[in-house]
């Protein structure tokens, strides 16, 4: 459930409210609109969710349409997701058309309020080509690419980026993810919310109650890593290092994530890591339901350390969970971890097992530390990946589009 | 007493269309060939963008030549490069190619980086926006500093150095018209060692060289 603007000034001070508020008021009254394809689940309606009624409080006339599909228009799409991620798949021309026919008569119920709207973001590739289905355009289009094309199969790209390259301008998470197009390419990094049930402040009962559910011992050192079971998390390399640190101390882990039921690799995963486990009374492996997230707020404050040993990631938003929380964080030199986790500053990049290992070790010798770096962790976070940032930089975007013009400063 | 104006600013980084660079080569080459406005961001406007301070360097280059390069001569060579020191922009390009070509003679191998860690050459823009807000006293300006958004203080703190008139921040500007009751402050304001200042850490700096002046420490 979205809050209200006003619900944040608690947590990011009266300056930033201000500032949006300024930003707001330069925009005051544009018709907005968002397109994606669906109302719930998922990352996208997720920042959906949020960013309407944000963007509302500050004065927009914003507007969040979800377009209807078929069964096969979306099992379309979700090989346009596993193309534009690298994977080999084979699209054929009826695939194609029913892509393009769910899309023409979604552009037949939303024409009128997208032609007329001053600003469109289009999100990701499912509706992308509304832009050709609405000719008489009144205001700029925007596509937001919210998956990491950087290496994509190219019959898939190929076609997508017929729709795509029409566009005014792109939005992606980061430089890394991005594929050259004839626009500006704008670079919004994504944002956690600190009042969401996985990142909201709970009662120190709360938190005990979990560590009671799950067994863990209050008087030894935690480890938590917070994945879906998925090889690129590299969760048995987890279990490896834990096992170098019991050497020497005797931590507990957990390994915790969701979504492997219906996925037949991340069941896979699954049994390696509970074969990698081998019953080890220590080794708490959780298989949460989708929903668990104030179960997973509290595991991750119960953590001394907080690891994402992925060999591959996106952004990496489990690192900024943990980071807010105040807790160090052991992760994979990779992705947009690199962005998060600098070295003995808000925990350290690790490349293997015996990595993480040595500085998991080296956090627990030097305990006084662990604060330190929680504190300028959550600092950080609290300047740069809450929300309230993602806001301002979308704000911000709608400024640089409607001015038309690409100047290093622009006065509003 | 004309009051000081408090604007604030908003960055919005984009891709500047140049390809990435893989190796100290294609980054000489980016370097060579890029707008001003790149070179602008990755030396002037990094502690603005959503990323975590880097300890040790405070331009892109030096960090990218340090970890992805693993070249910790030129990293320490492009990390003292203080971008504020030159008049403008041709100058800081001329004297980044310049250690650049340096260091390509003096390496056996070019220096280059794993795939997937390769120098994104990017730019900004930057909205500024009026707050509203007035400082109508040298003695309010503390607690108007504390109040500010890191825009805010990136702005007349920053890159009003790179305004005219140049090399000089907006407080100072405003001060200088006081006459001798702006002196004491111009003096904290000048202590301040600002380049290696994050700016959570550089808000807090003038707020206590300004509180000190006020005699509120």
């Amino acid at each position: 459930m979205s809050q209200p603007l006003g619900a944040y000034e608690g947590v990011v001070g009266g300056a930033v409210m201000r500032q949006l508020r300024n930003l707001g008021d330069k925009l005051k009254g544009l018709r907005v609109v968002h397109v994606n394809s669906t109302r719930e689940g998922g990352g996208v309606a997720e920042i959906l969710d949020w960013m309407i009624t944000l963007m509302r409080d500050v004065g927009l006339d914003t507007a969040w349409e979800v377009i209807h599909g078929t069964t096969p228009f979306f099992e379309v799409t979700k090989s346009f997701h596993n193309g534009l991620q690298g994977k080999a798949v084979y699209l054929s021309q009826k695939d194609w058309r029913t892509y393009w026919d769910v899309n023409q008569e979604n552009a037949e119920r939303l024409r009128p309020i997208l032609e007329d709207a001053h600003l469109v973001f289009i999100h990701d590739p499912q509706p992308a080509a509304l832009i050709e289905l609405c000719p008489n355009r009144k205001g700029k289009w925007i596509w937001r690419a919210h998956i990491d094309i950087s290496r994509p199969y190219h019959p898939v790209w190929r076609g997508l980026r017929a729709y795509a390259e029409k566009y005014d301008a792109s939005i992606f998470s980061m430089a890394e993810f991005a594929q050259p197009l004839p626009h500006p390419q704008f670079l919004v990094p994504p944002s956690i919310d600190p009042l969401s049930d996985k990142n909201v402040d709970l009662t120190p009962a709360e938190i005990e109650s979990v560590r009671g559910e799950y067994g863990l011992d209050p008087d030894r050192p935690l480890l938590v890593q917070i994945s879906r079971f998925d090889r690129f998390k590299d969760p048995v390399g987890v279990i490896q290092a834990y096992r170098e640190v019991r050497k020497v101390s005797p931590v507990q882990l957990v390994l915790a994530g969701g979504g492997a039921t219906d996925d037949p690799e991340g069941k896979q995963i699954f049994e390696e890591v509970l074969e990698a486990a081998d019953k080890d009374p220590d080794i708490h492996v959780l298989l949460l339901p989708p929903n668990a997230h104030r179960t997973i707020n509290a595991l991750q404050r119960l953590a001394d350390i907080v690891i994402q040993k992925s060999t591959k990631e996106g952004f990496g938003l489990t690192v900024t969970e943990a980071l807010w929380k105040g807790k160090p964080v052991i992760g994979g030199d990779t992705g947009g971890i690199r962005l998060q986790v600098i070295n003995y500053y808000t925990g350290f990049l690790v490349n293997t097992p015996e990595g993480a290992a040595h500085r998991i070790r080296w956090l627990l010798h030097h305990r006084d530390r662990i604060p330190e770096m929680g504190k300028v962790a959550r600092d950080y976070v609290r300047e740069y990946y809450l929300l309230t940032r993602h806001l301002r930089e979308y704000l911000t975007l709608m400024l640089s589009v409607l001015s038309g013009v690409q100047h290093r400063v622009i006065q509003v | 007493m004309v009051p000081f104006i408090v604007y604030d600013c908003a960055l919005l980084t984009r891709m500047s269309g140049l390809p990435a660079a893989v190796n100290l080569r294609e980054l000489r080459q980016g370097v060579a060939a890029c707008q001003d406005s790149v070179i602008y961001h990755h030396f002037f406007e990094t502690p603005l963008r959503p990323s975590f301070d880097n300890p040790d360097y405070r331009n892109d280059f030096a960090v990218w030549t340090k970890l992805q390069l693993s070249d910790r001569v030129l990293a320490e060579r492009l990390g003292i490069i203080d971008p504020y020191s030159f008049n403008n922009i041709p100058e800081l390009r001329r004297h980044l190619l310049e250690l650049i070509d340096d260091r390509l003679g003096e390496v056996y191998q070019v220096p280059s980086a794993m795939p997937g860690s390769e120098f994104y050459f990017m730019e900004a823009t930057t909205a500024v926006f009026d707050t509203g807000e007035r400082v109508e006293q040298p003695g309010d300006l503390a607690g108007a500093v504390q109040r500010m958004t890191l825009g805010s203080v990136y702005y007349h703190f920053l890159e009003a150095r790179r305004r005219e008139p140049v090399e000089v921040d907006d407080f100072t500007v405003w001060l200088r018209d006081l006459g001798e009751e702006g002196e004491p402050y111009i003096r904290a304001l000048n202590s301040i060692d600002f380049y290696f200042y994050g700016l959570i850490d550089l808000r807090r700096e003038l707020v206590r060289v300004l509180r000190e002046v006020g005699g509120e420490a």
